[in-house]
């Protein structure tokens, strides 16, 4: 039984040669295949076919990569609950996965899989053809074994999209690898990120932060003392864009229709109430109060943002990148509430509220310090990943 | 006791743009139904909003014509309600941050004195998809067409300025000629690219109490908004005159029974500023690169017109209300036209004979120059209104010179004095008695023998030589009255 896949491709094999010739990627099916089914894991779709290929896909043939099917994912991708997201990794039928993060269900994922999730700068992956579900904050990560192979993609699927205007113009990294001088570099550690920590979470932290010191890095203490509020933020913006955004889906066009309707009202209703499962239901239901009850808590929320978006580029101002402990035991369990999801994504929602790009990269093997986040300034992909490669080095 | 009425406008403009506003389907929502449709227009899962730069030239064209001030920065949100002709659940539309602030209309009010209309601002927005009611047998089905969802507007907020229904409809008028010679949209209510709402509400005459409003719908002409706007205004004051609180809703103008109905209002929230289109920020740069491509605006065009050639305000007004027509008037005077010939002629014989051949001015084979050529030819008396009438329509159906069609046809007048008295002498001849009432002081008598001289020639003869000609031999006095009877 193959669990790990919603959808098979019946044809896997590439039609191009290119950079990505061989590689195998397992998208999400959230990621418009012409033909391929993409309910985004939401009975709101279910039964919907995409009609032309999303950006990232087109670029992904043209490389030459096979694209051997889509997992199953959480409905819109919102938390881990019904994901199978790096499954296909570690059965060893995908090199690499593309998974949607909404608050770190891509790093989540790779956590809970051994292997590295990478989730990119807002705007410099195109979201053409991504059904999402929360457009300022939503990224389509990468999850791989092997931060080349992250690193390739990456470099075949960023980059303006005449289809996509998120990305200003004029705002690409250039990927050509470089070195990295740990001597000439500076990792920025915030004490607030380490307030929930246990005593020996604590510990294996420090042990991981020792072996950066150990390799030459220089260490800063920084402090954010607003670092609560990222989870906070993202939830009451982040149900107010989906709830506003899940507005098409209401049957008109597309989706399943309820029977048994009297009138358009009735319609909706019964549509949508039968369409969306409870946990995103009641996500989409806190999204309308603040919009329409509580609409001033919803403005406060986006001068919050504001600030704190002021606050992590001082961060990434004095240092040259941060690190943020991993979740710890990741993926254990998928709750079924909104606050235990929230709970859940606390030390990763930061990335998406602020669209810096974020690295997590698995404890080693059996070592006694944990996984970490590395997290840079806005369009530092590349630099950050080179940053990876030369922190996996240090465990070889 | 005496109410006044107190009325805001809201105006939606369709721009004329090539494309809709945030896809490339093609702007003509007339094809046939869904024809112009994509994922994006549809709002199919994944589609994203591309903004299209010609609808933002277009809208800003259209506010620096109403004297806005284009925003530095502008945002579109999303007006969230649910109903079959809105594809995504919400629709764009810039409710926070517009993209323009000000700006007014001149009008005349009532009692002809100037008034100018403020307005509050201009903000863009994305049009829904049209509803057909249909029966199929006799199940009652509602088709969607989406070939106007996602077509580009412009909403235009007035401020509460107006109080008497002459005052909206004249604020109208001008409001279409101003954005059509900007060249943004057709404002046509007919068709549906301009659509007018009225905020109305009525207060006793005097104060400056805030009154509760009832907006009116559904009016498709201008005339109709005046109606709409004296039947509010009537019953509003009924009511208060009955002591009944007027409550705040929403009407339906009725065209055909001239009255308003209440109508059940959609539920709409507040809105949410749109995470997928990117602010606008425009640069003074650009700004100005607008404001340079602004045509001279008919009310600025008729001001000068008044000043720089001597025409009344009408007259102007009249030339101005068309880019084509004021432009086909300077060119006329440029050509060495009087101003008041230009007028006259434009006026009573070219834009009647263009319109009656269903043309356009500017497409017209009777262009400036030739026309101008006639009009040259009639100032320095080589031919006479008549003949030049006559060659004006024959400009039309020939490429020929005016010059070549006076000469061909034998147009040219005759003015020459020894030519002249030899047909003066024989229709004088043949009418002792018109001689003798003439003498008597009878103007009519002088122009029956002018139109004899006229007719013997085959209208040839020049009417003002025939009468000085005639004046002198029988010792008349020159008489107004008869210069009417031979020049129509
Ligand atoms: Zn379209």
């Amino acid at each position: 039984m193959d669990s790990a896949f919603a959808h098979r491709n019946p044809d896997a094999s590439a039609f191009e040669d290119g950079p990505l010739r061989g590689v195998r990627i397992a998208i999400q099916p959230n990621l418009s295949v012409a033909g391929w089914p993409t309910d985004a894991g939401s009975g709101a779709l279910a039964g919907f076919t995409a009609l032309e290929d999303a950006t990232i896909v087109r670029r992904l043939r043209r490389a030459g990569a096979t694209l051997c099917g889509a997992t199953r994912m959480s409905e819109f991708g919102f938390g881990l609950r019904g994901s199978q997201a790096g499954v296909a990794l570690q059965q060893q039928a995908a090199d690499a996965e593309l998974v949607l993060d909404l608050m770190g269900e891509s790093r989540l994922a790779a956590w809970r899989a051994g292997v590295c999730g990478f989730k990119p700068s807002y705007g410099l992956v195109s979201r053409f053809g991504l059904v999402g579900l929360i457009p300022s904050m939503e990224c389509c990560g990468l999850l791989s074994e092997n931060l080349h192979a992250i690193r390739d993609i990456l470099n075949t699927i960023a980059g303006p999209d005449e289809l996509d205007f998120s990305l200003p113009e004029g705002e690409t990294p250039d990927f050509p690898p470089r070195p990295m001088d740990p001597r000439a570099t500076t990792l920025g550690t915030v004490t607030e990120a380490q307030r929930g920590l246990s005593p020996e979470q604590e510990g294996r932290f420090r042990a991981s932060l020792d072996a950066l010191a150990r390799a030459g890095f220089s260490l800063r203490n920084l402090s954010m003392p607003d670092f609560d509020l990222f989870p906070v933020a993202h939830r009451i913006i982040g149900s107010v864009e989906a709830s506003s955004c899940a507005g098409r889906y209401d049957s008109v066009r597309y989706g399943r229709r309820a029977p048994g309707a009297r009138n358009w009202n009735d319609m909706y209703l019964l549509s949508r109430g039968a369409a969306f499962g409870p946990l995103l239901k009641g996500y989409l239901i806190q999204g309308a109060f603040f919009q329409f009850e509580r609409y001033d808590a919803y403005e406060d929320a986006c001068r919050i943002r504001a600030r704190l978006l002021a606050e992590a580029a001082r961060l990434t101002s004095e240092a040259d990148f941060l690190v943020l402990p991993a979740t710890d035991g990741a993926g254990v369990g998928a709750p079924a509430s909104l606050a235990e999801t929230y709970a859940q994504f606390a030390a990763t929602a930061f990335a998406n509220v602020v669209g810096q790009p974020v690295l997590g990269l698995p404890p080693p093997a059996g070592a006694v310090s944990s996984g970490i986040q590395l997290v840079g300034p806005r369009l530092s992909d590349a630099r950050l990943l080179a940053l990876g490669e030369q922190v996996l080095n240090l465990r070889k | 006791m005496e109410y006044e009425a107190v009325v805001g406008l809201e105006i939606h403009v369709e721009l004329n743009c090539a494309t809709k506003m945030f896809c490339d389907c093609p702007n003509r929502p007339g094809d046939e139904p869904n024809a112009n449709t994509c994922p994006v227009c549809l709002w199919f899962p994944g589609a994203i909003p591309r903004f299209s730069q010609e609808a933002l030239e277009k809208a800003s064209l259209l506010c620096l014509g109403l004297g806005g001030e284009l925003q530095p920065r502008s945002a579109f949100d999303q007006k969230v309600y649910y109903y079959p002709d809105l594809p995504k659940g919400y629709q764009l539309s810039q409710a926070h941050l517009p993209l323009s602030r000000g700006g007014g209309i001149d009008i005349l009010d009532d009692s002809g004195k100037p008034k100018t209309l403020r307005i509050r601002h201009v903000h863009m927005e994305e049009d829904v998809a049209k509803l057909v009611h249909e029966m199929e047998g006799r199940v009652p089905v509602s088709l969607v067409d989406f070939n106007r969802a996602g077509a580009p507007l412009v909403e235009i907020v007035t401020e509460p300025d107006f109080r008497t229904p002459h005052e909206a409809m004249e604020f109208l008028k001008a409001l279409r000629t101003q954005v059509r010679s900007v060249g943004s949209s057709d404002c046509s209510m007919e068709n549906g690219t301009m659509r007018v709402d009225a905020n109305i509400s009525v207060r006793p005459r005097g104060t400056e109490q805030m009154a509760t409003k009832v907006e009116v719908k559904n009016m498709n002409s201008i005339r109709h908004v005046g109606d709409a706007i004296v039947h509010e205004i009537s019953r509003q004051s009924a009511c208060l005159q009955a002591g009944e609180p007027v409550v705040l809703h929403t009407r339906l103008w009725d065209p055909d029974k001239k009255v308003t109905l209440p109508m059940r209002a959609k539920f709409e929230g507040p809105c949410v500023p749109d995470p997928t289109v990117p602010v606008i920020e425009l640069s003074r740069e650009w700004i100005d690169r607008m404001r340079s491509r602004l045509p001279e605006m008919p009310a600025r065009r008729a001001q000068r017109l008044v000043a720089q050639h001597g025409l009344t305000p009408e007259e102007a007004g009249f030339l101005s209300a068309e880019a084509d027509v004021a432009g086909f008037f300077e060119a006329l005077t440029r050509e060495g036209v009087a101003p008041r010939t230009a007028m006259h002629w434009l006026a009573t014989q070219l834009l009647p004979a263009v319109k009656e051949r269903g043309q356009e001015l500017s497409r017209s084979p009777v262009t400036a120059p030739r026309l101008a050529a006639l009009l040259r030819m009639l100032s320095r008396d080589e031919i006479n209104a008549n003949a030049a009438r006559d060659v004006l329509l024959r400009l039309f159906d020939t490429d020929e010179s005016p010059e070549t069609i006076v000469g061909a046809r034998g147009f040219r007048q005759v003015s020459d004095p020894s030519a002249l008295d030899a047909l003066i002498e024989t229709v004088l001849a043949a009418h002792p008695a018109a001689i003798a009432d003439v003498r008597r002081g009878q103007a009519k008598a002088m122009g029956f023998l002018i139109g004899q001289v006229m007719q013997a020639s085959h209208g040839k003869a020049n009417p003002k030589k025939v009468r000085d000609l005639l004046a002198s031999r029988l010792d008349a006095p020159l008489n107004p009255a008869g210069q009417n009877a031979v020049e129509p």
